[in-house]
């Protein structure tokens, strides 16, 4: 029964943490895209696509 | 005695430099890759609290006691501009595009504290404004960081009663203050997201928290046991370095042995504690993250405790989260004072809670 306690406990944790996750994503995607509208409104390419474009074609060395 | 500790720590946009500055009065620019000194950029008459590179690494803004702000030429060293204050200067910060600097004055008899905004003209060689562009009177409490938003829309402003304000970076009105840390804690980092769609804080209540810039709404909070001075945020994996500790003149053995000083590691979603990197014998004063995330930088205080200096270089591990490798950047001008470069190894990245594996972007 301990067993079945300590696995209902992390079925919980686990439960938890995606409710978290799932919560954090769904700010951020709401965020990101009220951005990129008001970046749009001043004539501006979404965050990060400069920087996309700049490493196009190149290699990234690690 | 001689104070040397460092105060503050950034990289360029590339992350190719880093700065550093410390209450010795010199700046210093580093190559992160290998920690060899580029450069020193010389004249401040105090300790230096601040400094932060343009957007394209070609101007360095740096603030400091002797009540200046200066901007300098990062290629060659060269001074060019000068403007004065009543009181020190305890943060600068560039607009995502360069175009404006923030700054923050100290508050002292007579002297209310102040956030000014300057115009930069990004020629080296141009005139820049005498005046700024626009100055809030911070009337109830003093700001100790300051940032800019997204699109250099609102200011952001931490104070010393451990509240934070949002201001219209073009008029300057006041749009919201909120109490966040403790009460009468004062506010010691503020660091943006890469988006500047968020930040983080840390204070002297032990605690670090993440707001949204648009209503300073807690997304959430890291509580530890010690005072925190710097909190800064990891671009690539959802985590958050924490760092503090007690003033120098507190330090004991015993509280480094307890991890007073390390670095620490929170989940940046799920809030826990996930791992440390070992300190000095002396409180973490500043943390800057490497804008594509492959390493940190880190500077301790603690002047006293020059004996450990040998021990220093060894490699550090903690968790198997940070495998670090250790660059002793900067003893500057003699036995205190180091930089800490660590660069992120295989199983920082492949470190994943189960949820995340389970539920990779969709």
């Amino acid at each position: 029964t301990d067993l079945a306690l300590e696995s209902e406990a992390s079925a919980h944790i686990i439960a938890a943490r995606r409710r978290l996750l799932d919560e954090w994503r769904a700010w951020r995607a709401k965020v990101e895209e009220e951005l990129t509208e008001e970046r749009a409104e001043v004539g501006l390419r979404p965050f990060g696509a400069e920087d996309e474009e700049d490493t196009e074609g190149t290699k990234v060395i690690e | 005695m001689f104070e040397r500790a460092l105060t503050q720590v950034k990289f360029n946009k590339d992350g190719d430099l880093l700065f550093s500055v410390s209450k010795d009065q010199v700046i210093c620019v580093w190559f992160s890759q290998n920690g060899e000194r580029l450069g020193t950029y010389d004249g401040h008459q105090g300790a230096v609290w601040t400094i932060d590179p343009n957007p394209s690494t070609s101007i360095l803004a740096s603030g400091a006691a002797d009540n200046t702000i200066r901007l300098w030429e990062i290629k060659t060293g060269k001074l060019i501009k000068t403007w004065e204050f009543p009181t020190a200067v305890k943060r600068v910060e560039f607009s995502e595009d360069g175009e404006y600097l923030l700054a923050t004055t100290e508050q002292r008899m007579g002297h209310l504290g102040t956030i000014v905004v300057f115009p930069i003209n990004p020629d080296v060689h141009g005139e820049q404004a005498t005046e700024p562009s626009l100055r809030i009177t911070c009337t109830d409490s003093k700001a100790t960081v300051a940032a800019w938003s997204y699109l250099s829309k609102y200011i952001i402003a931490g104070h010393e009663d451990g509240s934070i304000s949002q201001y219209d970076a073009k008029t300057g009105e006041q749009l919201l203050n909120v109490p966040v840390h403790e009460r009468g804690t004062l506010i010691t980092d503020m660091q943006m997201s890469p988006d500047k769609t968020y930040f983080i804080t840390s204070s002297k209540d032990k605690s670090a928290k993440i707001l949204d810039v648009d209503n300073l709404k807690v997304m959430k909070q890291f509580v530890t046991d010690t005072p925190l001075n710097s909190a800064a945020l990891t671009p690539k994996k959802d985590f958050v370095i924490l760092g503090g500790g007690q003033e120098a003149r507190d330090v004991t053995t015993t509280a480094a042995r307890q991890g007073k000083f390390e670095a620490r590691f929170h989940h940046k979603i799920f809030e826990d504690d996930i791992g440390r990197v070992r300190g000095h014998f002396g409180p973490l004063n500043t943390i800057a993250v490497h804008p594509a995330g492959t390493a940190y930088a880190s500077a301790h205080g603690g002047t006293e405790y020059v004996h450990i200096r040998g021990v220093v270089e060894s490699t550090i591990r903690v968790d198997t989260l940070v495998n670090t490798m250790l660059i002793v950047l900067c003893p500057i001008g003699g036995e205190d004072g180091y930089v800490r470069l660590h660069h992120f190894d295989k199983a920082y990245f492949d470190f994943m809670y189960e949820v995340e594996r389970t539920r990779a972007q969709h």
